[in-house]
């Protein structure tokens, strides 16, 4: 296997772009969580959400029109990876470009306004202009439309360790010659109704911060926003090994399964980009990476920008990526101290390997390794 | 015009072998009754009896019915609370399992559309109607499109990491596809792939409040076709190396050698009118198996029913095909999205073994702006060879796979 990072695009509450986003982490910024209600309920939640301003420069192209968030940020993160990787010379000829597009919850705004209308009002009021936002490949479509992509384009839906799948997937299509480049897009849109989801299925807590490692887990934040590495067989970051995991039927065999892929993947020196977000996957990730890695520096960096389940493994292999070019990892925030954790110092910066782990909420688990 | 200079490249490839199948649709259980079925043209299609459809200007459906659905228990299993897709996950890759027990895929491909779309509908009903909200960590949980896979997994002992591809209408047709490239590169010798998705509420008045769905006879490619009707289901494949299965002395009921995709940017819901989506992806299966439009000797059509559908897919085979027979299956068992593919590729296995051609039953008169030869309303008995079948969907999404017999 020969895939490399040839671009990156990030969509994130703390803003966008990869230069942009990297520096505020590196600052120790926290995004401002914002309050979320609903008309009729009594229950708000808090989110991280993208600031509106981040995305005014994206192409006026028509099927951005009416497309909903997660489109919107689909297309602004896949836009930045490919024109980073122009910047850097490479040559992508649109023909030969695969399209793989990762989520997890996917149009839940407008899946609710649509399936809203057939409760209150019954059938004959819903909106056929809604129905076709709803489907899960909605955003691929846009994304593929204003990108000229005529190929092949793949829609792949799973948990938080999604990302590293899509990215599995895109291995395996350069493997077979067909393309040069796979462009992997994760978003995803936060709303009342996945945080009271998420909330009844006791993962969310009521306001940040997302405080990691602790035991009992006290719950994470909901964010949104969207990640895109751009894969081809040029640029200055390896993906070494991807390994797609596999699923656990219990939160409490969660570890097991993280173990058995940091096993897989364990490099002496890598850095961990950990999935770790104030839930069970905290516990497993801790005592998997104990065990296969005590001396590596782990960072997760959710408690800055929170929890964005089908966008999060790719921001995480933003991070791992940045971090081997950068030659630095941010600093962890709000994390408990009794860990046995490494987690990042001052001089802690030297990694030429750094592992992502990503262990999702809902029965996959999987993960990958960069180097440079 | 076709060039078969990718036929050198083809011969370092591996060979795909179906080794195991299992298929549970409305033509019924298991592959014995969907042979009989499928000879049988059973038109499937009956009053929607699972939610309420009175506002809706499309009425029918095919649909699985419940009694036989949950009274089967794999292993024993209490399967009770499992949302209706694992169910029906369960029992198609039941058959699999029971056919060929020592298949142990390294990945699980599948192709869904909705998931486990129902139970988001329970969430949101009982929270908007402030009914009881006691089993919505369930229904969360239960949601999401892996879980019915993985519940089928569980329930037969498979922990292989699972792909779920939601390419809309053409999922199961890509998730085939993508598990037959990953045994011919050569990185994989096992791949369980399939599709499901079962009847709910939101996609079944999503489609009828587009008008895509008919409040008829669900007629592909006939001159007065009005739309299509909803279906549901699921079936799984075993794919393995060649060489794998022949070692193994595995029976081998089929042989995938192509496959194509392509993506029309035309618009989200509608194909290009040229038909040039679909055509690429005929074109592109044809070329990887190095096969001449000419060998193909049957095509089972991705035949919606709906006017726009059946004319881009119609023009795109009768340019690429010559008087090649046609059917759609979906007349029989209405459209069962992102199942549609896996199901549709099962019968043509059955088409393969038992060598005869599906039925396109309810076709009353052909279009005459479509020069096809379309097997109308009987199954006929005929010598066949390769078989093509298509799927196109939502986002401009387009997939077919050709599949080969293998002689006796």
């Amino acid at each position: 296997m020969k895939v490399r990072i040839a671009g990156m695009g990030w969509v994130t509450p703390l803003g966008r772009s990869v230069d942009e986003v990297w520096n505020r982490l590196l600052g120790g910024d926290e995004a401002s969580a914002q309050t979320i209600s609903r008309e009729g309920r009594t229950e708000t939640y808090q989110a991280f959400l993208v600031p509106t301003e981040v995305l005014k420069d994206l192409p006026a192209h028509p099927r951005l029109r009416r497309a909903s968030a997660i489109s919107r940020f689909a297309a602004a993160a896949g836009l930045d990876a490919i024109a980073q990787a122009n910047s850097m010379n490479f040559e992508i000829e649109i023909d030969r470009l695969a399209l793989v597009f990762a989520v997890s919850n996917g149009g839940v705004v407008y899946t609710k306004r649509f399936y809203h209308g057939i409760v209150e009002s019954g059938a004959q009021s819903a909106s056929p202009l809604l129905f076709p936002e709803t489907v899960f490949n909605a955003p691929a479509s846009h994304l593929a439309a204003i990108l000229g992509v005529n190929g092949a384009s793949y829609t792949i839906v799973g948990d938080g360790a999604v990302g590293i799948l899509g990215i599995k997937m895109a291995s395996d299509l350069l493997d077979t010659g067909t393309v040069d480049y796979c462009l992997v897009v994760a978003a995803e849109e936060a709303d009342w109704l996945l945080c009271d989801a998420y909330h009844k299925w006791r993962l969310v807590k009521s306001s940040p911060p997302v405080e990691l490692f602790s035991n009992p887990p006290g719950g994470t934040i909901l964010s949104e926003g969207a990640g895109a590495v751009l894969l081809g067989r040029e640029g200055m970051v390896k993906i070494d090994s991807i390994e797609p995991g596999g699923n656990f039927s219990h939160q409490r065999n969660s570890t097991e399964i993280v173990n058995r892929i940091l096993f897989e993947l364990r490099n002496e020196g890598a850095c961990v980009v950990a999935s770790a977000n104030g839930t069970f996957v905290d516990l497993a990730e801790s005592s998997a990476i104990r065990r296969q890695l005590p001396h590596s520096i782990v960072y997760s960096p959710k408690p800055a920008f929170g929890e964005s389940v089908g966008a999060s493994a790719l921001w995480q292999v933003i991070i791992a990526a940045q971090a081997l070019a950068k030659r630095q990892l941010p600093p962890m925030l709000h994390a408990a101290d009794a860990t046995g954790l490494r987690f990042p110092g001052a001089a802690n910066g030297t990694t030429s390997s750094a592992i992502v782990s990503s262990c999702g909420l809902n029965q996959q688990a999987a993960g990958l390794r960069l180097s440079i | 015009m076709l060039t078969f200079n990718a036929l050198n490249k083809t011969s370092a490839k591996s060979r795909v072998a179906v080794v195991a199948a299992g298929i549970v649709s409305p033509l019924g259980f298991g592959l014995g009754e969907t042979l009989i079925s499928l000879r049988n043209a059973a038109d499937c299609v009956s009053p929607v009896t699972r939610f309420d459809v009175s506002k809706c200007r499309c009425k029918t459906a095919a649909q699985i019915p419940d009694n036989r659905l949950l009274a089967k228990r794999p292993n024993g299993r209490k399967n009770a609370r499992l949302h209706r897709a694992s169910h029906l996950m369960i029992v198609a890759l039941a058959e699999l399992c029971e056919s060929d027990s020592e298949f142990k895929p390294e990945i699980t491909i599948i192709g869904t559309t909705s998931g486990g779309m129902s139970f988001g509908e329970d969430y949101y009903r009982a929270l908007q109607q402030h009914l009881n909200l006691r089993h919505s960590p369930e229904w969360v949980a239960n949601y999401p499109p892996q879980k019915p896979v993985l519940d089928a997994q569980t329930a037969f002992g498979i922990s292989a990491p699972c792909f779920i591809i939601a390419n809309a209408c053409a999922s199961g047709t890509n998730a085939i596809g993508r598990a037959f490239e990953c045994i011919r590169s050569g990185k994989y010798e096992r791949v369980l792939t399939g599709g499901y998705d079962a009847l709910s509420e939101l996609v079944f008045v999503g489609f009828d409040s587009l008008q895509a769905a008919t409040p008829e006879k669900c007629r592909p490619f006939d001159r007065d076709r009005t739309g299509m009707v909803l279906g549901e289901g699921a079936a799984v494949l075993g794919l393995e190396n060649f060489e794998s299965a022949n070692r193994r002395s595995a029976k081998i009921l089929g042989e995938i050698i192509g496959y194509g995709i392509s993506t029309d940017n035309h618009h989200l819901t509608q194909p290009d009118p040229s038909g040039s989506g679909p055509r690429r992806a005929m074109e592109q299966a044809l070329q990887v198996a190095a096969c001449a439009p000419e060998q193909v000797d049957y095509i089972n059509a991705h035949g919606t029913a709906t006017p726009f559908n059946d004319a881009a897919e119609g023009k795109a085979i009768s340019e690429l095909f010559d008087r090649v027979p046609v059917s759609s299956t979906k007349s029989m068992i209405g459209h069962s999205l992102g199942a549609a593919g896996a199901i549709e590729a099962v019968a043509c296995l059955l088409a393969l073994q038992s060598q005869f051609l599906p039925p396109n039953i309810n076709f009353r008169a052909p279009d005459s702006d479509l020069a096809l030869n379309v097997v109308a309303n009987e199954s006929r008995e005929e010598k066949i060879d390769i078989v093509l079948s298509n799927s196109f969907g939502f986002g401009g999404t387009n997939a077919s796979v050709l599949i080969q017999k293998i002689a006796a």
